[in-house]
């Protein structure tokens, strides 16, 4: 899709293309944000941000002035550069890793092979915006906070990685491109499914994966129940106490981009990314504008179930405790996807399929 | 424990469970009408006893009500009520001095349950937040003032509550 | 003793008593409002009604029944409880209910028993009555509607005041409780019917509206306005005093005070010093303590100490005049005295300056001989003793001095000293009277003393007390009454002239002292002195006036003290609020003083200081003890110094009895009832 000939073309495309997909998740960032916060109130039966344009959609934006406009508290003996790049790596990596996200049919900035690989690199280093905010702040909680967050997203990295082997011994590619394009033709082809009719048996497996991907999400990206890194009840608000005004903005605009990307990857890992549920060989003859709209269409309902999942799961579970947390990662999901990836090797070496 | 509870324990943990429980709760209170009040748009039923912000009332011919009594200052539990009296110059007993700290005063309307004249009344407003401390000092004009803001309302509330004193 | 029961308890009783003495002392409370242990019985109110077995079958008024032998008394019956809250409900027909503005509310006796005996409702649906108030004068507030006819103060200005101005007119429904003719009482006790009344009908004028009783903080204290030393409860609010009442104590004061006792209190915030002053170029100015001691410090420095002079006023405690003692005395000042008004008095033994057979010791005493004395203008309280003993026991008293009205009969035996002279040489009359009595008592007051030839007199005075036999074995009846709170103190203290020290009359006399301290003497004339004066006091009075420096100090009610009374009893009176502004306690000023002087007193604290006076002075260690309660004998000849006697009439110290110290001086409400009594003599005169 991309004219690789004229390097000043592709230049020129690829930021087009990157500005298109900043902007794009920027402004669904936004409502995201306001449904996120809507569920919440939903379930308390409150009524939620209502007061800013209709049903109080716009609320995003009159919270992104007010941070835009409010003084930047820099704290006395904090590390000023540091300080003040943290929020800035969380921001530049979240939004980095949206380059290789497939949103259509050959919708995407670089479709590289390595994808996959790309995806788990960048959401690894988000950890450092929080460990350099959390030690930059010079104080303790924020730093007791990034602490906590640097351990927990090494522990629940593992076993994510290990989850993500299933999915590529079942797709057999690290291009994301590929592992979409495999789950084409109906929702049984799924990974969730097992990637197709005659591996149906890895159901059983997949599943159980795709839950843990679900969780360790959760872990990775900081959300309740597991937001231990900025627990107010013991950290105040973790390593991000001393941030204000517009360096807090960004760290939160990374936060949220990294959970709609974590909602894309297990749509795109499991649920088949912009693959509708049912076979589209009826759409053969549609232009292919309109068949990359309609897969743009059904990645962004996937996303958004799973946005949905992950402000539910912030608004029913409790937080846990971080002996628990470090538990759950070491002692459960990091053995029992150790074992899925045995299990579904043997089914791809010595399965029907093989 | 034993190893059957346990067992049962870990099925149901790994079947997330309680998660599809919550969920489904969540899911019915989330569709069920809302409890919210658009504060100053919308407003709350207020009972008549709603015990707010104090005020000092008048009869209806000017004459104010409070007599110096000083059972309002005796039984206050906060102290954040001090009277000063002497006679008027037309030998009525009346105050010189009427003050209610209200940073002190915690509403808990005893002053008004002592008043033997209807005087005190803690009104049904409570939109009276200040910007300093001093402001919340509040004085004998500033009490009576708020009664002839709030006579009508104050009026009808202690008609309201009449028949259950 | 005979016995009686109440409610089944065997009491024993003296014989003579009512029925509702028989039931206190079983310890059964009984409502009553007219009934009053020092006042006479009136039954007229009807609360105290008990159940008498035997006896007839209705309540019986307790307080008017004498009780018999096994008689049974019931104070709990049905009966007796329908009778109480009958009676209470006939009580608050036409009784207001104003309680929320009434002055009585929360210390009222109607308030209180109706709580405890009446019904919670009243069935009364007709109009009440309403009865017009009544001037009683600038001490006394009145809201008639409010009375329930107990008569209490009718009986008291009748009975202990002596003085029949309030009076109960016309009857049944229309009754009213009334001065004659509308006019103000003049009594110098009628503050006591505001005590008296059980309702709010009597209330206190120059406390209206003021407080209530439960805001206020009480304290246990000694009166210093007379020489009597009367038991006072000091009613405070903030640091103000708001009133002063009377505490019982029956060896002084009994149950009552003085008006002045009682409302001079106003006095004690008004004309007040509350910073030190020095006076420059003629005029005071506001200085800083030490700007004021570094000048008093200068002069005492630059004075011989036998050119400085050292007086006590009227209304000092011991310990600032022993503080001053110590101070001046450790200078070499030898003239020093805390007597203003001259009185020629203080030379041992102690007992020629006290009043021996005890204010108690007149209750025994079957004659009395007032030398040079107005005893109600003096010692009110003790009048209304004399006079009470008088009334019941038919004392028999002589005056010789001034010709007052001194609400009872006396023998008037002249004017002057020749009058005493002549007593002595008679053999009838009252002469005959005070040989004949058992217990004789002779009371010399200021006006007999404080003359050029008080020695003189005060050596006749104790002639005729040998004569008449005044002083014998187990009695002690020579007694000397002093005007001055302070006095005995002082004299007990040595606080006189040493050998060649100058009196306080010579002190103040041109060329008399050339640095005259006053600690708190304003009855003195300063008018005559060129000497630096430096006043230690409370109040801006004449001391003040003539001041060139000013050291603020702590009147009666700001500080801990001891005040010895006339009859020698060492009273401790304790602090209800702090001295006002910068001033401070006396002590503590000339403890100050005495570091800018280079002779520091041996004491850093009262309770120090007070271990010092009691090791130095024993009799001031005896608190409420007084002397005479055992009586000492008494060599009459070392008593007064013969010599020539004028024979000038004997005049009262007390001009106006409103108006005898700095504090009364600066109340508008003894103001105004001075104005008021002579409006009232006035009136009195024109109409005789």
């Amino acid at each position: 899709m991309i004219p690789a000939d004229n390097p000043w073309i592709w230049f020129g495309l690829t930021l087009v293309q990157v500005a298109l997909v900043l902007m794009g998740v920027m402004v669904s960032l936004a409502f995201l944000l306001w449904g996120d916060r809507k569920i919440w109130a939903g379930v308390q039966m409150r009524k939620g941000p209502n007061v800013v344009g209709p049903f109080g959609l716009f609320q995003s934006f009159a919270d992104f002035m007010k941070f835009v406009l409010k003084e930047i508290v820099i704290p006395d003996g904090s590390d000023k550069a540091v300080f003040l790049l943290a929020p800035l790596l969380s921001f530049i990596l979240a939004f980095g890793a949206w380059a290789v996200i497939p949103m259509g049919p050959g919708w995407v900035v670089a479709n590289i092979n390595v994808g996959i690989l790309y995806l788990f690199a960048i959401s690894s280093l988000g950890v450092y915006g929080i460990i350099m905010g959390g030690w930059a702040s010079n104080s303790k909680y924020p730093f007791l906070g990034s602490l906590r967050s640097a351990a927990q997203m090494v522990s629940y990295e593992v076993s994510l990685g290990l989850i993500i082997i299933t999915v590529i011994l079942l797709a057999g590619s690290m291009n994301l491109q590929t592992i979409v394009s495999k789950q084409a033709g109906g929702f049984w082809n799924w990974n969730v499914f097992g990637g197709g009719l005659h591996n149906l048996p890895l159901i059983v497996v997949m599943v159980p994966m795709m839950v843990i991907f679900f969780i360790s999400a959760l872990a990775e990206t900081n959300r309740p129940p597991f937001d231990l890194p900025e627990a107010e009840s013991e950290l105040v608000a973790g390593y991000q106490i001393e941030y204000s005004s517009t360096p807090y903005l960004l760290f939160m605009i990374g936060e949220y981009a990294n959970i709609v990307l974590m909602c894309g990857m297990i749509s795109i890992l499991f649920f088949g990314g912009w693959q509708a549920p049912y076979p589209t060989g009826f759409m053969a003859h549609w232009s292919p504008t309109l068949v990359s709209l309609h897969g743009l269409l059904w990645f962004a309902i996937k996303m958004v179930f799973w946005f949905f999942m992950f402000a539910m799961a912030k608004a029913i579970v409790p937080r846990y405790r971080y002996d628990q947390l470090m538990r759950l990662g070491w002692k459960v999901f990091l053995p029992t996807s150790g074992i899925a990836v045995v299990l579904v090797a043997a089914y791809r070496v010595f399965g029907p399929g093989a | 424990m034993t190893f059957a509870a346990r067992a049962s324990q870990a099925i149901k943990g790994a079947a997330l469970m309680d998660f599809a429980g919550a969920f489904g709760l969540a899911m019915k209170y989330m569709l069920r009408p809302k409890k919210t009040v658009i504060y100053p748009n919308e407003r709350g039923p207020q009972s008549p006893r709603f015990r707010g912000e104090h005020v000092l009332r008048r009869y209806p011919n000017g004459e104010e009500r409070c007599i110096a009594c000083k059972l309002c200052e005796a039984i206050c539990p906060a102290q954040a009520i001090v009277i000063e009296a002497e006679p008027r110059a037309d030998g009525s007993r009346r105050t010189t001095r009427y003050d209610i700290d209200m940073v002190k005063c915690i509403y808990c309307g005893l002053c008004q349950e002592a008043c033997p004249v209807d005087a005190i009344v803690e009104g049904p407003n409570t939109e009276y937040a200040v910007e300093t401390r001093e402001e919340l000092y509040y004085d004998k004009q500033r009490l009576l003032d708020n009664g002839d803001r709030w006579e009508r309302e104050i009026a009808k509330n202690l008609e309201l509550d009449a028949p259950y004193r | 003793m005979p016995i009686a029961k109440v409610n089944g308890v065997e009491v024993e009783f003296e014989p003579g008593m009512t029925v509702l003495q028989v039931a206190e002392l079983a310890g059964e409370e009984i409502p009553r409002f007219c009934y009053h242990e020092r006042l006479s019985i009136a039954g007229n109110c009807r609360m105290c009604l008990v159940e008498v077995k035997p006896g007839p079958p209705k309540p019986q008024a307790s307080c008017a029944l004498p009780a018999a032998p096994n008689q049974e008394i019931f104070t709990n019956t049905p009966m007796v409880k329908k009778a109480r809250e009958g009676v209470m409900e006939f009580l608050l027909i036409n009784h207001p209910l104003d309680c929320p503005i009434c002055d009585q509310g929360g210390e009222c006796d109607l308030q209180d028993q109706s709580m405890g005996f009446g019904r919670d409702g009243s069935r009364y649906a007709q109009n009440k009555r309403a009865v017009e108030e009544k001037f009683m004068g600038p001490l006394i507030k009145t809201v008639m509607t409010r009375c329930i006819q107990c008569t209490r103060c009718v009986r008291f200005i009748t009975e202990v005041a002596g003085q029949p101005e309030i009076g109960l007119i016309s009857r049944g429904e229309d009754v009213e409780i009334t001065t004659y003719l509308e006019q103000a009482v003049t009594s110098e006790l009628s503050g006591n019917v505001i005590d008296l009344c059980p309702v709010g009908a009597l209330t206190s004028k120059p406390y209206a509206f003021n407080a209530r009783p439960w805001e206020l903080k009480k304290t246990e204290s000694i009166d210093v306005m007379d020489a009597m030393g009367a038991a006072i409860r000091v009613d405070a609010r903030a640091n103000a005093v708001l009133r002063v009442l009377p505490r019982v104590n029956d060896e002084i004061n009994e149950e009552w005070n003085s008006d002045k006792t009682r409302y001079a209190c106003d006095g004690l915030s008004r004309q007040r010093l509350d910073q030190p002053y020095v006076r420059i170029d003629g005029k005071l100015k506001p200085a800083a303590w030490a700007e004021a001691f570094a000048a008093v410090a200068a002069k005492v420095k630059a004075t011989a100490p036998d050119r400085v002079g050292v007086i006590a006023g009227d209304l000092q405690d011991a310990e600032s005049m022993k503080a001053a003692l110590d101070l001046f005395g450790g200078l070499g000042v030898k003239s020093l005295d805390c007597r203003q008004d001259g009185a020629q008095i203080g030379a041992r033994p102690r007992e020629s300056w006290l009043f021996n057979s005890t204010f108690a010791g007149l209750d025994e005493c079957d004659a009395v001989l007032l030398i040079g004395s107005n005893l109600r203008l003096e010692a009110p309280v003790l009048n209304a003793r004399l006079r009470r003993n008088w009334v019941g026991r038919d004392v028999k008293v002589g005056v010789i001095g001034e010709q007052a009205d001194l609400t009872y009969a006396y023998d008037y035996l002249g004017a002057g000293p020749a009058s005493l002279a002549s007593l002595i040489k008679a053999r009838t009359g009252f002469a005959k009277i005070l040989k004949d009595a058992q217990k004789p008592a002779i009371v010399i007051g200021a006006g007999a003393l404080a003359r050029e030839d008080g020695a003189a007199i005060l050596a006749l005075a104790a002639e005729a007390a040998s004569k008449f036999g005044v002083v014998v074995e187990g009695w002690n009846g020579f007694n000397v009454l002093h005007g001055a709170a302070s006095r005995v103190g002082g004299l007990d203290l040595g606080f006189t002239p040493g050998e060649g020290g100058l009196t306080a009359l010579d002190q103040v006399k041109k060329g008399g002292a050339d640095l005259l301290f006053l600690l708190g003497a304003d009855e003195i004339d300063l008018s005559a002195t060129d000497a630096f004066v430096v006043y230690l006091g409370s109040h801006g009075d004449a001391g003040a006036h003539r001041a060139d420096v000013i050291l603020p100090g702590a009147a009666y009610t700001e500080k801990d003290g001891i005040y010895v009374n006339t009859e020698g009893r060492a009273q401790m009176a304790q602090r209800a609020v702090f001295p006002r502004g910068q001033a401070r306690e006396d002590w503590a000023i000339l403890r100050a003083l005495s570091d800018h002087l280079g002779a520091k007193l041996p004491y850093d604290s009262l309770a120090q200081l007070r271990v010092k006076l009691f090791a130095e002075h024993p009799t001031f260690g005896a608190i409420d003890h007084a002397p005479g309660s055992t009586p000492a004998a008494l060599d009459l000849t070392a008593v007064g110094v013969k010599g020539e006697i004028s024979d000038a009439p004997f005049a009262s110290p007390v001009k106006d009895f409103y108006f005898t110290n700095p504090i009364a001086r600066a109340s508008v409400t003894m103001a105004e009832c001075s104005a008021s009594v002579a409006a009232a003599r006035g009136k009195l005169l024109a109409a005789e």
